[in-house]
């Protein structure tokens, strides 16, 4: 099966959030269940950046690229990144790949690379 | 509502401390009542973050008020990330302001040293999102770090401005008796000495270590009291005049304009309409500079300079004691520690004793309206507050 990171579009005002919460907040429409998942487009623009070189044990790397992306349909995430030599409003394209290990299980989210 | 007096104040040395998280806060608790001369108190308020966590205690007011030997007095514990010192004092105005209790004890603690520097870390970082951003390995100085750089493209920040704050905290924190960190900087030690990237390594780029506060243990207390009960005691009063509280999205991305603190904003609006106050009339704050950079940008949506200019008054020296419009003469976060639960409540008992008129060589001068602003999550959840003091 094919890995996506998905957004959650609202049925009645159509605003689209990552990542997910119960009530819109375009329209605060509270009915239950009243979004539909979509797959969140690949590729985006660096919006900003870090290494970060005081990590929690459980990531056993030296120093971990993190970033928040603006995607091609103005959605911004939160990911990984492995780009050497990052600048703001590069255009990157995301994978989904394992980004923690904790004890018993891995944890999957996004990596970006550059596009 | 009535009005609420702070008569009351306590706080234990921040540093790393080798007796009990109860004992952190009961110690506290007993200067602030021995302050204010009060015995016991109508409830007992207990902030705190982590104790579940990293203490491996639960129910932490149970332990606090049973130290303290004041059962059977009513107890909470109040958890709100790391403004849950804050959110304890504006449950103990409501407690007092109601008429529900005459007086009640707010007292902060934690105790972060019992675990190492990464565990730590961790553990504060389990307040961001926990899918979209906890698994990626995001800590609040990854937040401090990625909200920096743009700001410092947008508005001219430079590492020399992130640097000064540093400076002008750890310095102040030099006056302040209770404060972690005893260790006066200077820029040519952390930024312009060759040895200078040696002494202050990467955390996040293009955060340093310098630009973080140290992780501490340490506890504050404060007594809130009506009117009566506070004149009956004799003490000086301050009046906690204005308060305000304003949350943000929980994932930082979500923000619409990235290098604005909207929270913090909207909490300051909100205390100065209840206090009837401004940015104009205050004159001496407690900012949450959990890094430097968050002072800087505090600074400006408080209202003290317009926004994106808060750098500039600091390189005026405007925000030092003896400036225009003084910031963090206790030390602030940076110098004086940083133990999450009793930040709030220590930042209350800076900006009381300047009020009185107590503070000796870090006095601002003719202190009469005072502000802090306790910061929790990444700008997700921000009280401000408004003292004033009573002649």
């Amino acid at each position: 099966m094919e890995r996506k990171l998905y957004g959650y579009r609202c049925r009645k005002c159509e605003t689209l959030h990552y990542p997910f919460r119960m009530v819109c907040r375009g329209c605060g429409d509270n009915d239950f269940f009243e979004f539909d998942a979509e797959p969140l487009p690949r590729r985006g623009k660096l919006l900003t950046f870090t290494f970060v070189h005081n990590l929690p044990a459980v990531f056993e790397v030296a120093r971990l690229g993190l970033a928040i992306v603006e995607l091609e349909n103005g959605i911004r995430v939160t990911g990984q990144i492995e780009i050497d030599d990052p600048e703001l409003g590069m255009d990157v394209v995301g994978d989904i790949g394992i980004v923690r290990r904790d004890a018993y299980e891995s944890r999957y989210g996004i990596i970006f690379r550059a596009a | 509502m009535r009005d609420v007096y702070a008569v009351g104040i306590g706080i234990t040395t921040f540093t790393r401390l080798e007796y009990p998280l109860a004992e952190i806060a009961a110690y506290a608790s007993m200067a602030a009542l021995k302050d204010s001369g009060l015995r016991t108190v109508d409830h007992v308020y207990v902030a705190n973050m982590g104790s579940g966590r990293i203490n491996n205690q639960t129910a932490l007011a149970s332990a606090v008020v049973d130290t303290l030997s004041l059962t059977p007095v009513g107890a909470d514990r109040i958890e709100n990330g790391p403004a849950s010192g804050a959110s304890a004092i504006k449950e103990g105005f409501l407690g007092v302001a109601s008429g529900m209790y005459e007086s009640a004890l707010v007292v902060g603690a934690e105790r972060m040293r019992e675990v190492n520097n990464l565990e730590a870390t961790d553990f504060v970082a389990t307040l961001t999102h926990p899918l979209a951003e906890y698994i990626y390995g995001v800590t609040l100085p990854s937040h401090a770090a990625m909200f920096a750089r743009l700001y410092m493209e947008k508005y001219g920040v430079t590492a020399r401005h992130l640097a000064m704050v540093a400076v002008k905290n750890q310095n102040n924190a030099m006056l302040n008796q209770w404060a972690h960190l005893h260790q006066p900087i200077s820029l040519e030690g952390i930024l312009d000495s060759p040895e200078a990237m040696t002494n202050n390594p990467w955390v996040a780029e293009p955060i340093r270590f310098f630009d973080c506060c140290p992780v501490s243990d340490g506890g504050a207390a404060v007594i809130l009291a009506s009117r009566e009960v506070a004149a009956a005691t004799g003490r000086p009063m301050v009046r906690l005049a204005g308060i305000g509280q304003a949350t943000d999205t929980l994932a930082v991305h979500e923000r619409e304009e990235p290098t604005d603190l909207l929270a913090v904003r909207r909490s300051a609006a909100k205390a100065y309409e209840m206090a009837g106050t401004g940015p104009d009339d205050v004159d001496v704050a407690e900012l949450h500079d959990a890094f430097t950079i968050l002072e800087i940008a505090e600074s400006e949506e408080v209202g003290f300079f317009e926004k994106g200019t808060g750098h500039i008054g600091l390189e005026n020296g405007e925000t030092a004691i003896g400036g225009r419009i003084p910031i963090n003469p206790s030390g602030g976060l940076k110098g004086k520690g940083h133990p999450v639960g009793a930040t709030g409540v220590a930042q209350a008992y800076e900006i009381i004793t300047q009020l009185r008129g107590e503070a000796g060589d870090r006095q601002v001068a003719d202190a009469r309206i005072g502000l802090t602003t306790n910061f929790g999550g990444f700008g997700n959840n921000v009280i401000t507050m408004v003292y004033q003091g009573v002649k």
